[in-house]
C-alpha cells in the first residue's frame, strides 16, 4: 500500500519536475525571438482602433457627407434650369462624391452594415430599364429590394451620362419632372445613408468599436480585417474581373463596369485600393501615419518567406496600384481592345488578397467573423 | 496478478453509480449544448442554408433534410437528451440520440469537431451500458430493473474512452512544431494581450513554451493522476485548470465544460453515491430507495458479445490515430489521416482559394465565385483540407456539366499557411481535381510537398 502510494507520489514530482524545467529551460533559450521582451511594450490594440475611427473612419464619412451635400446642391441648381453648364458642375459633384464614397465602402461593419451602406450606394450594374419603369412611373419606394439596383450612385451615373446620348440630349431629358425627381430622390437617398452612418459613427458607435478591441469573433480587428479583404475582392471580381470576362469564359462584359456610364472604372477602382492600403497603413487621407495593421504585423515578428510579411504587402500594394493605373480609362474599351494590360492587374490584386487574406489574419491570431461557430 | 487485473477491470462487480452520475451529466451538458446549438442559429446556418454539403468518403447517401425536418431532427435529440438524463425510455432515447446526433455530423465535414466525435462515440456506448438501472425514471416505474453493481468493464469503458482521449490528444502534441516551436501558440497568445494582469506575459515567446509543454505533458499524463484513488484530486484539479485555460482562450463552446464534468467518472463509488444522495434531496418524495445488493449479470452470450463489441471499438480507437504513417507527405499539410485522432488546437493553418472550371469546347476557363456556392464556413474550410477541393470540384463538375460545359474539368489555385509560415501553392494547379478521387486507400500525389523552414 505505501509503496504504490509512493510510486504514485514520485510519478506525481516526476510531472511538476518535468513542466517546472521546460519553462526554466525555454525562459533561457529565447535569444533568437522575434517577440518583445519587455511586457510594457505590448501592442496597444485599443490605439490601433482609435486611429482607425478618429484618422481614417470618421473623416472619411464626413468628406462624404460634404461631398454628398455639394451633389445635392449642384442638383437642386441644375433641376431648377437645366442646362450645360449645370449638367457639367452637377457631374463633377457626383464623380468627387463617388470617388469619395471609394474611402468608406470597406468599412462595412456596424452602422454601415446596420444600414447595409454598400448595396444601398453602389449596387452595380444598374438597371436602366427599371429606372425608366420608375421614371416613367413617377411613384417608387426606393427602400425596396428590388429597386436595389436602380439607385445609388450607379444610378445617378446613368442618369447623369446615359450612353452613345449627347450632353446636350442629356439635358433635354431633365424637362421631365419625373426624371428630375428621381435624380433628386436618388441624391436625397445617399444623403440619407450617409448622414445615418456618420451619425451612429460619432454618436455611439465609435466608443463600442474601441472598446471591442479583443481578437474574438465580433471584435473590430476581425471585422476589419474581414471587410479590408471584401473591398479588395469587389476590387478582383466585380470591378476587374466580371468586365474582363473572368467569370464568363473570357467573354468580356463591359457593360458591368464600375462608372461604366462616365467612363471612370479605373479611376475609381484605384479610390478602392488607396483606401484599402491607408486603412492598411492606418493612414488617414491627408497622409498622417498612425497605427496601423503594418505596425501590427512588425510587431509581432510575422514572416514572409525571407522577408517581413509587411514589406511583401506593401510590395504587393505598390504592384496592384501600378497594374491598375496602367489601365487607360475606359476600362469598358480596355476589356476588349487590351486585355491583357487589365489581366496584370486582375492578378497582382489576387496576388495581393492572398497575403491580406490568408497570412495577415493566420499571424493576426484573430478570429476572422466568418460565421459564429465552435472550434476544436 | 494477471487474473486479478483482469477481474478488477472486468468481472468484478462495482458500484453503478459512477454510470448513473455519467448518465445524468451527459445527457444534461447535451441538453445544454443541442439547445445552445438551436438558439445560436447554427441548425439553419450549418444544416438548412448550405446549397452544397460536403459528406465523408462512403457516407455521400447521407443528406440534410429540409429546415422543418432539420429543427425536428434538433428537438427530437433535445428532448432524447432529457430521456437519458432522467434515465427514462433510457434504451430508447440512448438509441435515438446517438443516431440523430451521428446523422447530423456525418452530413457536412465542413463541421466535423473533435468534440463532436467524442459525443457521437460516448453516446454510441452509453446504448450498451445499463445506466438507467439505478437512480432513474426508469428504475422507479420497474423495481425490477434496479441493480446496485455492475461488472466492472462497464464503467472502464467510458473511463478508457476518456483516457484514450486525452493520451492521444498527447500523442498528436509530441511534434517539432509544437514542442520545439510552440506553434502555434506562439501565434496565437500574443492576440490575447488585452487580457487583465496576464496579458502582457501572453506577447512572450517564453509563455508559448510553457503552455505548449504544459499541454503536451498534461494530456499524457493526467490519466495516470485520475485512475489513482490517491492522486485524483490533483488530477482533477488539473482538470479544471486545463480546460478552464482552453475555455478562456479558445472558442470551443461547451467542450471544456463536458470534459470537466464527465471526468468526475474518474472519483470514487462512494464519492458518486454522496452525489446521488445529494440529488435525492432535491427531488419530491424523497424516500430513500432501499435495494439490497442486486447485481448487475449479462447472459454469457450476450456478456461475450459486449465484450467483444467494446474491444473492437478500442482496437478501432487505437488505430485510428496511427493511419496517418501509411500516407507519404506532411500530416498537417495534407490532412491525409488527421480527423478521428484527438489532433486538437494543433496548427494554425489558412487558406485562400480560386477555383477555375474548364470547358472542353472551347478550351476557355471561368473563375468560380466561391460564395456563390458556398457558406462562408465551407469557404474557409476548402481552403484548407484537400479532400474537401475534390469535393467541391466534383460538384463544380455536375453544375456545370448541367450549365452546358463539354466536358468540364477543375482546377485550383489555392495557397495556405501553415503556423504562421508564408503562405505557398497547396495542391497542383494543373490537376484536375474533378477526376480525382477521396478513396482513403489513395494517395494525393496531386498535393505539393510541404516546404520545410
Amino acid at each position: 500500500m505505501t509503496k504504490r502510494m509512493k510510486k504514485y507520489r514520485i510519478l506525481l514530482t516526476a510531472t511538476s519536475i518535468v513542466v517546472i524545467i521546460s519553462a526554466i529551460v525555454f525562459t533561457g533559450c529565447k535569444k533568437d525571438d522575434n517577440l518583445p521582451d519587455d511586457p510594457a511594450d505590448t501592442f496597444d490594440r485599443s490605439a490601433l482602433l482609435t486611429n482607425y475611427a478618429d484618422s481614417v473612419i470618421i473623416p472619411n464619412f464626413t468628406l462624404l457627407d460634404s461631398k454628398v451635400d455639394t451633389l445635392s446642391i449642384r442638383t437642386a441648381a441644375f433641376n431648377s434650369s437645366p442646362d450645360i453648364t449645370g449638367l457639367y458642375a452637377l457631374r463633377s459633384a457626383f464623380l468627387d462624391a463617388y470617388k469619395a464614397y471609394q474611402s468608406v465602402c470597406a468599412f462595412e461593419f456596424g452602422p454601415s452594415e446596420t444600414e447595409t451602406f454598400r448595396t444601398n450606394c453602389n449596387t452595380f450594374p444598374t438597371d436602366t430599364a427599371q429606372i425608366q419603369v420608375n421614371i416613367s412611373n413617377g411613384t417608387y419606394n426606393l427602400f425596396l429590394a428590388s429597386n436595389l439596383d436602380a439607385k445609388g450612385f450607379p444610378a445617378i451615373d446613368y442618369l447623369l451620362y446615359g450612353r452613345n446620348t449627347s450632353d446636350a440630349a442629356i439635358v433635354s431629358y431633365f424637362s421631365s419632372a419625373n426624371r428630375k425627381t428621381y435624380l433628386s430622390d436618388l441624391v436625397l437617398h445617399l444623403a440619407t445613408h450617409t448622414q445615418n452612418v456618420l451619425t451612429a459613427w460619432t454618436s455611439g458607435y465609435r466608443a463600442t468599436f474601441i472598446a471591442s478591441n479583443g481578437n474574438s469573433i465580433g471584435s473590430s480587428l476581425g471585422y476589419v480585417v474581414n471587410q479590408l479583404n471584401y473591398d479588395l475582392e469587389m476590387i478582383k471580381n466585380a470591378r476587374i474581373g466580371i468586365p474582363l470576362g473572368k467569370l464568363s469564359l473570357n467573354v468580356p462584359l463591359p457593360e458591368k463596369c464600375e462608372g461604366y456610364y462616365a467612363n471612370q472604372s479605373v479611376w475609381l477602382a484605384s479610390a478602392t485600393l488607396n483606401n484599402i492600403e491607408n486603412f492598411y497603413l492606418g493612414r488617414s487621407a491627408n497622409g498622417t501615419n498612425g497605427p496601423g495593421l503594418d505596425n501590427y504585423l512588425d510587431h509581432l515578428g510575422a514572416q514572409y518567406q525571407s522577408g517581413s510579411l509587411n514589406s511583401a504587402i506593401q510590395q504587393r500594394f505598390l504592384d496592384a496600384k501600378t497594374k491598375l493605373q496602367a489601365i487607360p480609362d475606359p476600362l469598358s474599351t480596355q476589356v476588349i481592345s487590351n486585355p491583357a494590360v487589365v489581366d496584370s492587374a486582375y492578378v497582382a490584386v489576387k496576388r495581393l488578397l492572398i497575403l491580406l487574406k490568408t497570412d495577415m489574419p493566420s499571424n493576426l491570431g484573430i478570429v476572422i467573423t466568418y460565421q459564429d461557430t465552435d472550434g476544436d | 496478478m494477471a487474473t486479478s487485473l483482469s477481474s478488477n477491470l472486468i468481472t468484478k462487480q462495482v458500484s453503478i453509480a459512477p454510470l448513473a452520475v455519467f448518465r445524468i451529466a451527459f445527457g444534461m451538458l447535451l441538453f445544454a449544448s443541442t439547445l445552445r446549438f438551436i438558439l445560436k442559429g447554427w441548425v439553419d446556418q450549418m444544416y438548412v442554408a448550405p446549397k452544397v454539403v460536403f459528406p465523408y468518403y462512403g457516407f455521400e447517401w447521407v443528406s440534410p433534410l429540409p429546415a422543418g425536418g432539420m429543427y425536428a431532427v434538433f428537438f427530437i435529440m433535445l428532448a432524447s437528451t432529457i430521456l437519458i438524463a432522467a434515465g427514462f425510455l433510457y434504451r430508447y432515447a440512448s438509441i435515438i440520440f446517438f443516431l440523430l446526433f451521428t446523422y447530423v455530423e456525418l452530413i457536412d465535414k465542413t463541421n466535423y469537431l473533435n468534440h463532436y466525435y467524442f459525443v457521437s462515440i460516448v453516446s454510441f456506448l452509453l446504448i450498451f451500458l445499463p445506466a438507467h438501472r439505478y437512480f432513474s425514471v426508469d428504475a422507479k416505474l420497474r423495481p425490477s430493473l434496479v441493480r446496485t453493481h455492475v461488472p466492472a468493464y462497464m464503467v472502464w469503458t467510458i473511463k478508457l474512452q476518456l483516457l484514450l482521449v486525452y493520451f492521444f490528444a498527447g500523442i498528436a502534441k509530441i511534434n517539432s512544431e509544437w514542442l520545439l516551436e510552440a506553434m502555434p501558440l506562439k501565434l496565437w497568445l500574443p492576440a490575447f494581450n488585452h487580457f487583465p494582469i496576464i496579458g502582457p506575459l501572453l506577447e512572450q515567446e517564453w509563455v508559448a513554451y510553457v503552455f505548449v509543454w504544459f499541454g503536451c505533458v498534461y494530456d499524457l499524463f493526467i490519466g495516470l493522476l485520475l485512475i489513482n484513488r490517491r492522486t485524483i484530486k490533483v488530477g482533477y484539479l488539473l482538470v479544471v485548470i486545463f480546460h478552464g485555460l482552453t475555455a478562456m482562450f479558445f472558442n470551443i463552446g461547451m467542450f471544456p465544460y463536458i470534459m470537466i464534468a464527465l471526468t468526475v467518472i474518474f472519483f470514487t463509488d462512494s464519492f458518486h453515491e454522496r452525489i446521488i444522495n445529494t440529488l435525492r434531496n432535491f427531488l419530491p418524495g424523497k424516500s430513500p430507495q432501499q435495494h439490497g445488493l442486486r447485481e448487475h449479470t449479462v447472459k454469457p452470450v450476450l456478456n461475450r458479445l459486449l465484450i467483444g463489441l467494446l474491444s473492437l471499438h478500442f482496437i478501432i480507437q487505437v488505430v485510428m490515430p496511427f493511419r496517418y504513417l501509411l500516407y507519404p507527405g506532411d500530416l498537417f499539410w495534407t490532412e491525409q489521416g488527421y480527423r478521428w485522432s484527438w489532433r486538437v488546437m494543433l496548427m494554425e493553418k489558412a487558406g485562400t482559394a480560386f477555383f477555375y472550371v474548364r470547358d472542353a469546347k472551347t478550351g476557355r476557363e471561368t473563375e468560380i465565385m466561391n460564395s456563390m456556392y458556398l457558406t462562408p464556413m465551407q469557404e474557409k474550410m476548402i481552403a484548407t483540407q484537400p479532400d474537401m477541393m475534390v469535393d467541391y470540384a466534383h460538384f463544380l463538375r455536375e453544375e456545370y456539366t448541367k450549365l452546358g460545359f463539354l466536358n468540364p474539368s477543375v482546377r485550383t489555385e489555392c495557397y495556405v499557411t501553415l503556423n504562421g509560415r508564408g503562405s505557398t501553392l497547396i495542391v497542383d494547379p494543373a490537376t484536375d481535381l474533378s477526376a480525382q478521387t477521396n478513396n482513403p486507400f489513395t494517395n494525393k500525389h496531386w498535393i505539393l510537398p510541404y516546404a520545410q523552414k
